[in-house]
């Protein structure tokens, strides 16, 4: 590699790359689950729409899940730029 | 309260002003100063993960690089400049947190306190009457008492729930509390200053503390773990070791025996789980607000505080509502 361009590499900028990286691809699986159990409970509520909030409230418990391993990403990168 | 013609005009001149406010703050902001010709209206802001003790004031300042407020204007420069020196050093130091020997007060304990003063005061002013008529403010309390309780009720069923209910309750509540309490406009303007810098923060939201969701996620697992127990007995132990089968020397123990191994590191994930997802969503709020106050001041924080009302709430319901699902599932008697 032209060494120019390794000596620009140094700690500081491989330290923002890591929590870009952290988070951007941190999130890609979380967003499709979260799309994902958006979509069955919308078409739930389609077919049944009496069962509108009992579908909501288990919905958004399920969203949790999806959502914590986003917030794993989150503060690995937050850790990223604001600790180390 | 104006009507009419007034109220109209009264409107467009505060949707006017809003609106130059927006344009305003996207100029002088960060994203504005960029690209037009203007200086920047804030300073970059620092962000600090572990919370400030304020009390003793002798950690705060050693902590916070404050020097001592005993009244040094006449002290000469040089001597200014010394202490300034070590204050910058130890402004380094406090990126890490206390050592564990040692108590100190911090702004985020301090706020949480207030949220359960604040809690304690709500529902002791809105129980206090409990006139069979209730007025607004009692109704108010009431719809919330009875509506988490039935809610409460539709997971685990009416007679756990009556159980339950003071716990899962109290943590919606405090839960709810300290995200929205820390939204409050006035909530973050008393601090420490020193060099026109704000140090820290007499008040910060309590969420933003890793102790805070730690403490609440621990006692949800004391809570869970007791329950199961209390209903179960010791066979409650059964699930998480199920060596029955493979002490009988059948060959399909290992896998009953396995999949209780991954119950039992299952129930110790959620502690962790919990704690981050709430650590994670109030710290990423606070965060938000900053940068976006940073990026585009004065009105577009508005729509942020929208989000964080959302955010505070559903947070408040998955904790509540996660303790109370893992509840049922330990209570619930199976046969295996």
């Amino acid at each position: 590699m032209d060494p120019i361009l390794l000596q620009g590499f140094n700690a500081e900028a491989a330290k923002f790359i890591g929590a870009g990286l952290a988070i951007g691809l941190g999130v890609v699986g979380p967003g499709i689950g979260i799309g994902i159990l958006g979509a069955g409970a919308m078409a739930a509520i389609g077919r049944n729409p009496e069962a509108a909030g009992q579908v909501q409230t288990n919905m958004i418990l399920a969203i949790a899940f999806a959502e914590a391993l986003g917030i794993y990403a989150l503060i690995v990168s937050v850790i990223l730029l604001f600790v180390v | 309260m104006p009507s009419g013609a007034l109220a109209k005009k009264l409107l467009m001149v505060s949707g006017l002003g809003l609106v130059v406010l927006l344009l305003v703050g996207a100029a002088v902001g960060a994203i504005g100063s960029a690209i037009l010709p203007v200086d920047s209206f804030l300073s970059k802001p620092e962000i600090h993960l572990p919370p400030q003790p304020i009390f003793p004031a002798s950690i705060r300042n050693q902590q916070l690089g404050l020097t001592a407020e005993d009244g040094h204007d006449g002290e000469s420069a040089d001597k200014e400049k010394d202490g300034e020196n070590s204050s910058s050093e130890e402004e380094e130091a406090h990126i890490a947190p206390l050592p564990i020997t040692q108590f100190a007060v911090t702004n985020t304990l301090l706020s949480a306190w207030l949220a359960t003063v604040v809690i304690v005061l709500f529902f002791v002013l809105g129980a206090r009457k409990g006139s069979l008529i209730p007025g607004r403010f009692q109704g108010l309390v009431e719809i919330l008492v009875e509506g988490a309780l039935s809610s409460c009720a539709g997971v685990v069923g009416s007679e756990m729930a009556r159980k339950a209910y003071p716990i899962i309750a109290t943590m919606f509540f405090f839960v709810l509390f300290n995200a929205w309490l820390s939204l409050l406009p006035f909530y973050q303007f008393f601090g420490y200053v020193q060099d026109g810098e704000m140090k820290a923060h007499i008040l910060r939201s309590a969420g933003t503390d890793l102790n805070m969701p730690l403490a609440l996620a621990l006692i949800s697992f004391a809570f869970v773990e007791y329950w199961g127990f209390r209903s179960n007995g010791y066979g409650y132990l059964k699930k998480f070791f199920a060596l029955g089968q493979l002490l009988r020397l059948k060959p399909a123990g290992f896998i009953d025996a396995f999949v209780g191994f991954l119950e039992l590191i299952s129930e110790l994930v959620r502690v962790v789980s919990f704690t981050f997802r709430l650590f994670g969503n109030m710290t990423a709020g606070e965060i938000l607000v900053i940068m976006v106050t940073f990026l585009v001041p004065f009105v577009a924080t508005q729509f942020v505080f929208g989000l964080e009302l959302l955010v505070g709430l559903i947070q408040a319901i998955i904790f509540a509502g996660l303790t109370l699902v893992f509840l049922s599932v330990a209570v619930r008697h199976d046969s295996h």
